[in-house]
């Protein structure tokens, strides 16, 4: 009786073993859409932080979800399809890639953007070359 | 009339290239699941007074197609947080400044690949060249990530390839003197 019992236990922290790795191999991309934004600050203040001390804002704020306000100045697609926003300065501003599912799902909310106008948007900060990156984004409608 | 075209010919020749959104991946074969890490994020300025070719990385913008390889990547290999960018400067072989206008040729480009911290002195093959009007260059080599200080434990060693493949795509624009 003893060993049957052990058997059963033994197999049953195999099944949840697996389970538990497989869950972990398999483990999706965090949605940005759903996570909370960590810090909510103006455009150009997040560009003067990273200009200033370049190594404390990376580590301020690198793979964090911000939430940024600022001026949208350029609308560009890369050649893979992605869709690319560009806050405040063209050359030395915010580079914001928008989620690819998000963009499906959104392409009028895309579509509409101007730029010149004010824009929200929330995603994954990545650090600080030449310009902030900032991916994968989505845009905040309000 | 010829001064006005020396004049524009010039600027364009003394002039640096700059594409902020190069594509480069990393690719390795393994036994059980390709490994394939892309950026769409890689900044590279090329000065066309000297053939002289920069590419930066920021290393968490690699994205993989499964969460978990990109957390061992950026937390197991490359420690991002402490050596948060990859960078390489070198200089094109045999330089001169027809190679950008002409039609996309090979080239040789030997410089420094700093990953992980680690300087080591590379020389790779690419193209480059004008393609449709744009500026482009092209370049594939592999590296051995023992070379750049990157431990791989031996459990999963003989899982992940001896050596990754490096791929890099650039479409310059001329940028501002």
């Amino acid at each position: 009786m003893k060993i049957k019992y052990a058997i059963i236990l033994v197999l049953i922290v195999i099944v949840v073993g697996a389970g538990i790795g497989l869950k972990m191999f398999f483990k999706p991309h965090a949605d940005v859409n759903m996570l909370d934004a960590e810090f909510k600050l103006e455009a150009t203040k997040l560009l003067d932080e990273f200009q200033k001390e370049e190594n404390t804002a990376t580590a301020k704020y690198s793979e964090k979800v911000l939430e940024i306000n600022g001026k949208l100045v350029a609308k560009n697609k890369l050649p893979n399809g992605t869709n690319l926003l560009i806050l405040e300065d063209e050359m030395a501003g915010i580079s914001c890639q928008l989620d690819s599912s998000w963009s499906a799902a959104n392409t009028s909310v895309i579509l509409a953007l101007e730029t010149g106008n004010p824009i929200t948007v929330k995603g994954v900060c990545k650090g600080y070359l030449m310009e902030i990156k900032v991916s994968p984004a989505i845009v905040v409608t309000k | 009339m010829l001064i006005v075209f020396v004049a524009s010919f010039s600027a364009f020749s003394q002039g640096k290239f700059i594409d902020k959104n190069a594509f480069t991946s990393f690719y390795s074969s393994t036994p059980m699941e390709d490994i394939l890490g892309e950026s769409n994020e890689v900044l590279t300025i090329l000065d066309s007074s000297n053939g002289e070719i920069v590419f930066q990385a920021l290393m968490t913008t690699f994205h993989f197609k499964r969460a978990l390889m990109e957390e061992h990547f950026n937390e197991n290999y490359m420690e991002s947080t402490k050596f948060p960018k990859a960078k390489f400067k070198g200089t094109i072989e045999g330089f001169k400044k027809e190679m950008l206008t002409a039609p996309v040729a090979n080239i040789k480009i030997t410089g420094v690949l700093n990953v992980h911290g680690v300087d080591k002195t590379i020389t790779v093959p690419g193209t480059i060249g004008t393609d449709g009007g744009k500026l482009v260059a092209t370049s594939k080599f592999k590296v051995t990530p023992e070379d750049y200080g990157i431990v791989i434990p031996s459990l999963v060693r003989d899982k992940v390839g001896k050596e990754m493949e490096i791929t890099v795509k650039a479409t310059y624009l001329p940028y501002g003197q």
